[in-house]
């Protein structure tokens, strides 16, 4: 990695950004490689997260980019400890979760919430939107009656009629919403978004990010939006961040990168991009 | 006067069998070397126009009415038999899922050389032959060694560039692309968009591409069709299209689609209002 | 400007009658009642010896007494209320043994699948040893050692069969576990346990209902098998695997001693696991 790159890509202190809620240094995570264990012994391992430093500034929203297998699902899931990284730290609001154990991380849980790439699997087939949503709330102690249920559902534009619903009776971009509305329930300061709009159609997918971004204005959230469609991103977050196996490539307020990407990768997403307009040379490079 | 078109379907419709409608009054032509794009949201029937053509509906749907014709032949004259040799004859598909098309437990190469040799009577030396030409035209670096590889030793893009190759093998003057980049990674769908041009432009091939992305269908369609619940809502070229689109759908579709190079346009869901008022009109047509 | 539900048309509830479910139910309910009821409704005492009326044949055929409907064995009890009483012992058999099977073998194979690791690992071992006994022969042995009685029988069975439960429910628990609602329990802050019980639970309970019917089924056979045997309950009382076993030997004079208890001890395995089935159709949200 040459100099020109790395120079944006350290949070710069003298920035004028609002204070971090989360912030992470020296991130490192790998995997055992059970393809290619051998026989005998511990399987080799994998790196994915190569040493991640990074700060998601309050009240923003923060858009973490890169192709499959850049390791961008695996630094959400570390940022909301689904996963603990093998060292360095995760800092939330000043403390060093990284590595607490799951009974320590509960009374936290509350303030790192995450809404899942596909809502099918990430709503218990079993269970009542109502249900779903009240479920966390009640863990809490913050109620978790249906009237709560519904009032959340009000907020992510889904009608008392939905409550009683199974999720497999839902559309995916309604299914998606329950998701949202399960998130903000809980009035969160943090919530990771992965790819929560690739599987939905434009129209699905403008009205959740349209949503998102207001539900987010309104309450002020620390958001963390995980996608590959560099669009989305442009149009939803306030700072972007290129992941490039397991690395930062490049880091800073949107309208900069896209402006002036400094690193390769960053011009290949962008020019990968079909836009909804007639180009062409799109296909010459 | 005009050569016959390569794929000419006319009021085609297609219901479940408690008689729900799932295509409705369709037409449409694809032209020799043309790609014709068929766009709409999940539930628009887009991919059934393709299984339609091909003759691998879904158990539960049947074609009610309407003809098509491959190179002037209307398809419902031949029996099952012969429609089913004829389709293969012409057309090929390229699949939306490159990890469910290609069979697990059997060998790249066996899965391009196989049809060519069971369907198309070639000579087993000229379709490996021509699978490795093939594969060397998608660019795979080591076209030999995927011939030997097993499905799960390739990555997505790889899968979807051997089905491509596949695809393309028969050299089909008709291909079906049912939505083939939707799970790839914006990188890696580029480059099967060029490559699929890239052979399409070569070898004359007429493509029906099937895709929910306005941004797709303006990179690679010359003709475009919008579906909304079964119906075309527009038909026009894909030029015309962008420039001024004349139904109110296919505008709202095209503000839905962000755009990281206006990030100052607004961007919004196709309105409820404009849903409710064209699934009304559907349902009076339907009545009628 | 909330989005209210359109009524789901094509969700047609036409309900219709789910045969799969009322047959075996019906079945197994008159035996319930039948067995409850044992004293009162059977016509004469099971344990009753005639010898002048042995080997009566049944209503239907010539030289048969008033009373004796299904006819007599060789020592002139009544085939009918040994069945009868034979019920009783089937079904309390059947349905203590399948219990406690099934909640000893769900709770390991929940546990193996949950948690993973050493639990996994010690369950699954066991599993495997346990596997590699000849079923029927550690019947045997079992009842052999801990004595003939309804306990041992019932005991025998769970000791048995419980590496059914564990195997299958294991693996279906590994699936459930992968799902995202598991991830989306723990940041939603459910304790491990919790999300067991209140997540993956009742997506695994259709399967574990299911197996719960069929062990059901598999308990009557083994009881009947233990009974052949004669290690079943003292020999003095009625079962329907005794009953077969003495009519064995009268098989080519008095079929009919062997006949209708292997008639009702093939309906009950049956219907048990057809009910099963029927139950998982009635009951789950997601197949409906």
């Amino acid at each position: 990695m040459n100099a020109q790159l790395n120079s944006r890509s350290l949070p710069d202190p003298s920035s004028t950004a609002p204070a971090p809620l989360v912030s992470i240094r020296g991130l490192r995570l790998s995997f055992p490689d059970q393809a290619n264990k051998p026989l005998f012994g511990a399987a080799p391992r994998i790196e994915v997260l190569k040493g991640i430093d990074l700060d998601l500034p309050a009240g923003q929203i923060t858009g973490i980019v890169g192709e499959s297998g850049s390791g961008k699902s695996t630094l959400g899931r570390v940022m909301v400890r689904l996963l603990a990284p093998d060292t360095g730290t995760v800092l939330f609001d000043g403390q060093d979760i990284a590595q607490l154990d799951e009974a320590a991380l509960r009374p936290l849980r509350r303030d790192l919430q995450m809404i899942f790439q596909d809502p099918m699997s990430s709503l218990n087939p079993r269970h009542r939107v109502w249900q779903i949503i009240a479920a966390p709330l009640r863990r809490f102690g913050l109620g978790g009656t249906r009237v709560e249920a519904v009032a959340a559902l009000d907020k992510v534009g889904l009608g008392a009629d939905f409550a009683e619903r199974f999720p497999h009776e839902l559309s995916g971009g309604q299914r998606q919403r329950v998701g949202i509305a399960r998130a903000i329930a809980l009035e969160p300061r943090f919530i990771l978004a992965d790819e929560i709009v690739s599987g939905l159609d434009v129209s699905s997918q403008a009205q959740v990010l349209t949503l998102l971004k207001t539900l987010a204005r309104e309450m002020n959230l620390t958001l963390a939006f995980i996608s590959h469609d560099l669009s989305v991103i442009r149009h939803l977050c306030d700072r972007v961040v290129v992941l490039y196996h397991g690395e930062i490539l490049e880091q800073g307020p949107v309208a900069e990168v896209f402006a002036a990407p400094q690193s390769e990768i960053t011009r290949t997403l962008l020019a990968a991009i079909p836009l909804p307009e007639l180009d062409a040379h799109w296909f010459d490079d | 006067m005009t050569p016959p078109s390569m794929l000419d379907i006319r009021n085609l419709n297609v219901a479940l069998l408690n008689g729900r409608p799932i295509l409705r009054d369709v037409s449409l032509t694809v032209a020799p070397g043309e790609v014709r794009a068929l766009v709409g949201e999940s539930g628009a029937g887009k991919s059934m126009i393709g299984k339609a053509v091909l003759g691998i509906l879904p158990r539960g749907l049947k074609v009610t009415s309407g003809e098509i014709l491959l190179e002037g032949q209307p398809l419902h004259d031949l029996r099952p038999a012969a429609r089913r040799r004829r389709v293969a004859e012409v057309a090929a598909l390229i699949p939306q899922d490159p990890l469910t098309a290609l069979n697990p437990v059997r060998r790249i190469g066996a899965q391009i050389v196989d049809p060519l040799i069971k369907i198309h009577g070639w000579a087993r030396p000229a379709a490996q032959a021509r699978a490795l030409d093939l594969l060397h035209r998608v660019h795979i670096r080591a076209p030999e060694r995927v011939m030997q590889s097993y499905p799960h030793e390739l990555s997505g893009g790889m899968r979807q560039r051997v089905l491509i190759a596949s695809a393309f093998a028969a050299s089909p003057r008709l291909i079906v692309a049912d939505e083939p980049t939707t799970a790839l990674d914006v990188t890696v769908q580029k480059q099967i968009l060029r490559l699929i041009r890239e052979l399409q432009q070569e070898t004359g091939t007429a493509v029906l591409f099937v895709t929910h992305d306005m941004g797709v269908v303006a990179k690679i369609s010359q003709q475009v069709s919008v579906l909304f619940q079964g119906k075309v809502m527009e038909d026009a070229p894909t030029q015309a299209v962008f420039d001024a689109p004349d139904h109110a759908y296919t505008r709202a579709l095209i503000a839905a689609t962000p755009s990281y190079a206006d990030p100052e346009r607004p961007f919004s869901p196709v309105p409820q209002s404009l849903i409710a008022e064209m699934s009304a009109a559907l349902a009076m047509e339907v009545r009628r | 400007m909330a989005e209210t539900s359109l009524p789901t048309a094509p969700r047609a509830r036409v309900r219709r009658l789910n045969l799969r479910l009322w047959l075996p139910l019906s079945w197994i309910g008159t035996l319930v009642v039948v067995a409850l009821a044992a004293p009162w409704v059977a016509p004469h005492d099971p344990l009753a010896q005639d010898l002048f009326f042995e080997r009566l044949p049944p209503f239907f055929l010539a030289g048969t007494e008033p009373g004796f409907w299904l006819g007599t064995d060789s020592l002139g009890r009544d085939v009918l209320s040994r069945m009868i009483h034979g019920a009783r012992i089937a079904l309390l058999v059947s349905v203590s043994a399948a219990l406690i099977t099934c909640i000893f073998g769900s709770a390991l194979g929940l546990l193996a699948g949950y948690y993973g690791g050493w639990w996994d690992r010690v369950i699954s071992r066991l599993v495997d040893i346990w596997m590699a006994f000849p079923p029927v022969l550690f019947a045997v042995l079992l009842v052999a050692v801990m004595g003939t009685g309804l306990t041992s029988v019932i005991a025998a069975i769970a000791l048995i069969d419980w590496t059914r439960f564990a195997r299958v429910i294991r693996a279906e628990t590994m699936v459930q576990a992968r799902m995202d609602y598991v991830d989306s329990a723990r940041i939603g802050g459910a304790r491990r346990l919790a999300t067991l019980v209140g997540e993956i639970l009742p997506n695994v309970l259709p399967s574990i209902i299911a197996l719960l019917m069929l062990e059901m089924g598999i308990a009557v056979i083994v009881e009947a098998i233990l009974s052949f045997v004669n290690l079943s309950i003292s020999s003095d009382d009625p079962t329907w695997g005794s009953m077969i076993a003495e009519g064995r030997n009268a098989i080519h004079f008095a079929w009919w001693v062997l006949l209708f208890p292997l008639i009702a001890l093939f309906l009950t395995v049956l219907s048990f696991s057809q009910l099963g089935e029927g139950l998982k159709q009635r009951f789950d949200p997601v197949l409906q």
